[in-house]
């Protein structure tokens, strides 16, 4: 009581930057911006909010097409993962097979289940991300079935009883409304691919697309860019 | 520092790439913190994306809004005056052509010393004050305000359509090719004996660390403009 420079004196606190991470773990460039904006979580003044989307519904949206169809731009693709992935400390392997990895197999099972995470337990979506991301670009795995989604969640920390009733509900219409409303949240930023990241700053969505643009949003958002920050990777192998 | 010990950095560029002006100026900043060598090396971007089977990013239309602001978001934080046209896609298509390629190649070949000072010259003309690039008394302007000898820049402009011109450009385009190229810019880092090929302006972290160098930032102190 009656206690001098008492906390509404204080200088107010600057409020956090929303940054929305629009991701599809079928993009490799993808997991490398997931983990970098997970460490800088912890180094910038910012709330990073997982957004699980369907990138074929991205490319559909926008008219694009995969990079990889120009067969020089995908053997230069190939090697630039490995270095950046290398540089930045992010357990990255080619699958064995990436073409029926990426366009046959897809990853509109992974995105139902990471949406209905999202819905129902977001505490736990950071981890099933990267446990996805471990599972097709580390060790080669599916990630299609509900077998493989399940063992991902579990890794992720999840209660077994609570990841089989979460995997229960992936072909709910609650769900798939709610990744297809993501999707086209992601399209109306201006959304053309795998990461979108939306900064929000004075009000104002700023859209990134890639893993390449760090340095930049660093500037945007008034924060310091660091580098790769390997002494922060979370990505347990 | 003996030249010896310097890496070789080749930049393969064209006028009509505005993410190339990016790495241009980035490079040329480098070479007094870098112990670096860069050859500036023009070729025919249109030819590389004809052979490799690629299209320009401006056909998604969703891509060319982005790349838009992207351009004017690094050119204030590279400083470089970049101010966009207002119909990119046409004016690439309709208001740029070969000969600015042939008369960068000319220089290369007849009067180097002149190249850096005429490139950037070029993309200030193209991309930072929408003026004309193709037409004869353009170019002459442009060798003028680059301080190239009137006399010079009569012999340049009179030999654009020869044959070892031409030759050049199309050598020149041809190492990128065999480099991997599949775009503009292509920057080659020759390390240890081998090359190095990065494509785009953003790939700066992954070249320090090959040169063994450290990445400083973008220099804006440096800024020729």
């Amino acid at each position: 009581p009656g206690r001098w420079g008492s906390s509404n004196m204080a200088a107010p606190v600057q409020a956090r930057k929303t940054v929305e991470f629009f991701y599809d773990v079928l993009s490799p460039y993808t997991w490398l911006a997931f983990e970098v904006m997970c460490r800088y979580q912890q180094k910038w003044n910012i709330d990073l909010k997982l957004r699980p989307f369907f990138l074929a519904g991205i490319m559909k949206g926008a008219d694009n097409r995969p990079p990889a169809m120009v067969p020089a731009k995908g053997q230069y693709m190939t090697k630039d993962v490995l270095m950046l992935t290398d540089m930045y400390k992010v357990p990255f392997n080619w699958p064995s097979n990436p073409t029926e990895v990426m366009f046959v197999k897809g990853s509109v099972n992974a995105g139902r289940f990471l949406t209905t995470v999202d819905m129902n337990c977001d505490q736990y979506l950071e981890e099933l991300t990267r446990q996805l991301f471990l599972r097709i670009y580390y060790r080669d795995e599916d990630i299609t079935e509900p077998a493989s989604l399940l063992s991902a969640a579990m890794k992720a920390g999840i209660p077994e009883d609570l990841a089989k009733q979460l995997l229960s509900t992936i072909k709910d219409q609650t769900v798939k409304d709610r990744l297809r409303e993501t999707t086209q949240t992601a399209l109306d930023y201006g959304a053309f691919g795998s990461p979108t990241i939306v900064a929000h700053v004075d009000g104002k969505p700023k859209m990134f697309f890639g893993s390449d643009r760090f340095e930049l949003m660093a500037h945007m958002l008034g924060e310091k860019w660091h580098g790769p920050l390997p002494e922060l990777a979370k990505a347990k192998i | 520092m003996a030249d010896a010990d310097k890496k070789v950095i080749e930049l393969f560029y064209d006028t009509i790439s505005p993410y190339s002006w990016i790495a241009f100026e980035v490079l040329c900043r480098y070479r007094s913190r870098w112990n670096i060598d860069l050859r500036l090396r023009p070729f025919s971007l249109a030819a590389v994306v004809t052979e490799t089977g690629n299209s320009p990013p401006g056909r998604v239309p969703a891509k060319l809004k982005w790349m838009g602001k992207d351009l004017m978001r690094q050119a204030y934080f590279y400083k470089i005056p970049f101010r966009g046209r207002k119909d990119p896609n046409n004016d690439m298509a309709n208001k740029h052509n070969i000969n600015v390629m042939l008369l960068l190649t000319a220089v290369t070949m007849d009067c180097p010393q002149h190249l850096e000072s005429l490139t950037r010259e070029l993309w200030l003309r193209f991309w930072s004050r929408e003026e004309d690039i193709t037409q004869p008394a353009s170019l002459e302007a442009a060798a003028t305000a680059a301080g190239i000898p009137a006399d010079q820049t009569a012999a340049l402009l009179a030999k654009l359509q020869d044959e070892t011109v031409k030759a050049r450009l199309t050598e020149t385009t041809q190492e990128a090719l065999r480099h991997g190229a599949f775009g503009a810019p292509t920057i080659v880092a020759h390390v240890g004996g081998k090359p190095h090929m990065y494509w785009g302006s953003d790939r700066f972290l992954l070249i320090a660390d090959v040169l063994g160098e450290e990445w400083q930032g973008p220099l804006t102190e440096l800024a020729h403009l």
